[in-house]
């Protein structure tokens, strides 16, 4: 019994501190805004723009997105073109899916070893940022799915 | 030997790696040193880069075909050739100072679509399409509505009831003065390109879509859907992003910018605060039920509140977000131009 | 932009030129087109009209004054001074009289139509920041984009020194550069 519970202390101390190690280190995400917080009028025409943090060396992440849309019911996926702008991690997102139906965009990125994803639902008036979500990994999914059924029942605005 | 001028005049050749070596080296420690020559390297920098956004631009084949037509009807002789070459540079000369004659008494005209009604330009009710240039008006009643070509960058619709003026038609400087009316801009060129004057200050574009109005008393709104607009008055300055709207009145210029979906309880106290001589209460009012979006507002009001008063406004927009690093709550209270903007570009990425 | 080398621009074409053989002309006149009306263009503020009055003239001075063309300089030199010459002419003649162009034919362009849109928008406040110079700037950096040429060669053709070149250069890119340089300066 007593070696149980010294066992279980043992789990306990581990997995308290790789949450700790987790919280104090720095990890590689995605933040979005719209597009004037680029600073680069090549992004006015953009959807929104987004910018990686934690990543050592911006220029060398890995991004990629697709656009995620329910469209009168049909299922569909399209590319986006996501562009680099004038500083080194921001990127301007532009609108590669049609007006019609419920669309989120789904970003990917690598930097080294670390990975992040992020969901961001857009609308008319742009990306919905309440309803955003952020990953240290890609997106599942499953993930995804959720997050669209949500937008289109009027969830995500 | 280190150069203790600018070489101002050269940045442009050592990018290009034009200069002699031993200059080269010399220009390349002070740019190290220099922020105003490094500051200017990266303008040429920029200049060089963005013009590889010009496309090559197919010659039209008439050109071939005028060039043709001038060879075949003079054919070979070189003075023959010579002579035709000078009547045409004459006959170039005179429609040209012809054409620069009428050009200078008319200026450049902007294109008038019509979109509904009967919009006048001048004492012109339009048909389909008109012109007008500098100034004249364009005037809708309440069943008409208008859209104006701005040159080449962009165009400017007029909505019903409206009375807008077009002062300037240059390439560096396209300006309208709003007298009553709504007008929505959409803009696409860089900055500063595009102004409109009302009683209230000017809206400066700064690459955006937007929609102005004014009513009779020359109370107006600004809201923006893309991009920025600056609205200035007098040295009173309010950014205004997409998203967002201000209000203005005469004598008084640009209001506090606030987004669309803020409280209603902010927008009020705002606006007794920039026009009613609000005090402490509405200030109160503002902080309370500022949201971490909010500090679009907050900025501003950083720069408009008492002396005193700064540090709650300050204190306020810390708690709802981080304060990045190089903004000291010193230097934001003293209102550095540089700590403001720092500032501001990094909680842009909050709006 | 690819910049041509005088290399293609055979002694050969030159020759056949004065002679007067149009179809030599002809060739000469297909290699240098685009660039000779892309210049005068956007020296012109987008006025096809007067682009297309430039390039006619260019080439109409080239075929006459070929005879003159001794070959002890580039060719290219030779001619971009008559595009620098006719352009200034040009602006001295047209300065109260801007006109713009709504459409540009674009001799590359192939991607998607939001790509299209994009390089669109973004050239089109390019080219209103070009625009925007002084003359003199103007025509000395569409010189450099749209033919690269050296510092040597800008100096023949627009017919001052080596650091006048470089001072209209510098300044002419660093006016371009803050111009569009967005919100960069804003506080």
């Amino acid at each position: 019994m007593v070696l149980k519970g010294a066992s279980l202390m043992w789990r306990l101390g581990i997995s308290a501190c790789a949450a700790a190690a987790m919280l104090l280190a720095e990890g590689f995400t995605f933040n979005i805004a719209s597009p004037v917080a680029a600073q680069d009028y090549h992004a006015k025409m953009a959807a929104f723009v987004f910018r990686t943090q934690g990543c050592a060396d911006a220029a060398k992440a890995v991004i990629s997105g697709t656009a995620e849309g329910l469209v009168k019911g049909e299922r569909r996926s399209v590319a986006v073109k996501i562009m680099p702008m004038g500083k080194p991690g921001v990127y301007a997102v532009y609108q590669g899916w049609p007006a019609e139906g419920d669309w989120l965009v789904n970003l990917r990125g690598t930097c080294g070893d670390a990975s992040a994803g992020a969901i961001v639902p857009v609308g008319p008036k742009g990306f919905i940022r309440e309803s955003s979500r952020f990953f240290a990994r890609p997106a599942t999914d499953a993930e995804i799915e959720a997050a669209l059924k949500a937008h289109a029942t009027g969830g995500g605005k | 030997m280190i150069l203790t001028r600018h070489p101002l005049r050269e940045l442009a050749a050592y990018i290009d790696e034009r200069l002699p070596e031993n200059r080269a080296r010399r220009t390349e420690r002070h740019v190290a040193g220099c922020t105003r020559c490094g500051n200017d390297c990266e303008a040429i920098r920029l200049g060089m880069a963005e013009l590889e956004n010009l496309p090559l631009v197919e010659a039209p084949d008439a050109i071939w075909t005028a060039i043709e037509r001038q060879l075949q009807e003079k054919p070979a002789p070189k003075q023959q050739w010579r002579w035709t070459l000078a009547a045409a540079l004459v006959a170039a000369a005179i429609i040209g100072v012809a054409y620069w004659g009428a050009a200078r008494r008319l200026g450049v005209r902007w294109e008038v679509t019509r979109l509904a009604g009967s919009p006048v330009v001048g004492t012109t009710v339009i048909g389909a399409t008109g012109r007008i240039g500098a100034g004249e008006w364009i005037v809708t009643d309440a069943g008409s509505r208008a859209a104006v070509k701005i040159g080449e960058i962009g165009s400017v619709d007029v909505e019903p009831d409206t009375r807008v003026r077009v002062l300037v038609t240059q390439p560096t400087e396209h300006r309208l003065a709003l007298a009553r009316g709504e007008i929505r801009a959409k803009i696409s060129a860089p900055p500063r390109l595009f102004f409109v004057d009302t009683t209230a200050g000017t809206a400066v574009d700064l690459g955006c879509e937007y929609s102005l109005q004014v009513d009779a008393d020359g109370v107006g709104r600004l809201e923006v859907t893309k991009g920025w607009v600056l609205f200035q008055w007098k040295g009173l300055e309010s950014l205004v992003p997409a998203g967002a709207s201000c209000r203005t009145r005469p004598s008084a210029g640009p209001g506090i910018p606030y987004f669309n979906d803020a409280a209603e309880n902010i927008k009020q106290a705002l606006e007794r605060y920039a026009f009613e001589k609000g005090g402490v209460e509405d200030l109160n009012i503002v902080l309370a039920s500022a949201r971490v979006r909010d500090t679009l507002t907050l900025w501003h009001l950083l720069s408009r509140v008492p002396v005193e008063e700064r540090g709650r406004v300050y204190d306020r927009m810390a708690a709802l977000t981080p304060v990045p690093e190089g903004v000291s709550r010193e230097k934001a209270l003293q209102l550095d131009a540089e700590t403001l903007k720092r500032w501001r570009e990094e909680l842009a990425w909050t709006w | 932009m690819v910049p041509l080398s005088d290399r293609e621009i055979s002694a050969d074409i030159i020759q056949d030129c004065r002679s007067g053989d149009r179809d030599a002309f002809r060739a000469l006149y297909d290699i240098y087109k685009d660039r000779v009306y892309s210049m005068a263009l956007y020296f012109s503020r987008g006025d096809a009209a007067a682009a297309s009055d430039i390039t006619q003239q260019v080439f109409l001075k080239l075929m006459t004054g070929i005879g003159q063309f001794r070959g002890d300089a580039e060719f290219s030199t030779w001619l971009y001074r008559l595009v620098a010459n006719a352009c200034m002419d040009a602006a001295r003649r047209q300065k109260a009289a801007p006109k713009y162009s709504q459409d540009m034919e674009m001799v590359a362009g192939e991607g998607s139509q939001e790509e299209d849109y994009a390089r669109r928008q973004i050239a089109s406040s390019v080219r209103a920041a070009v625009s925007a110079l002084p003359p003199k700037f103007r025509v000395a950096v569409l010189l450099r984009y749209f033919d690269d040429l050296s510092y040597e060669q800008m100096a023949k053709a627009l017919q001052c020194s080596m650091g006048t070149v470089a001072s209209r250069l510098s300044r002419g890119h660093r006016m371009l550069g803050e111009r569009l340089k967005g919100l960069a300066r804003r506080p």
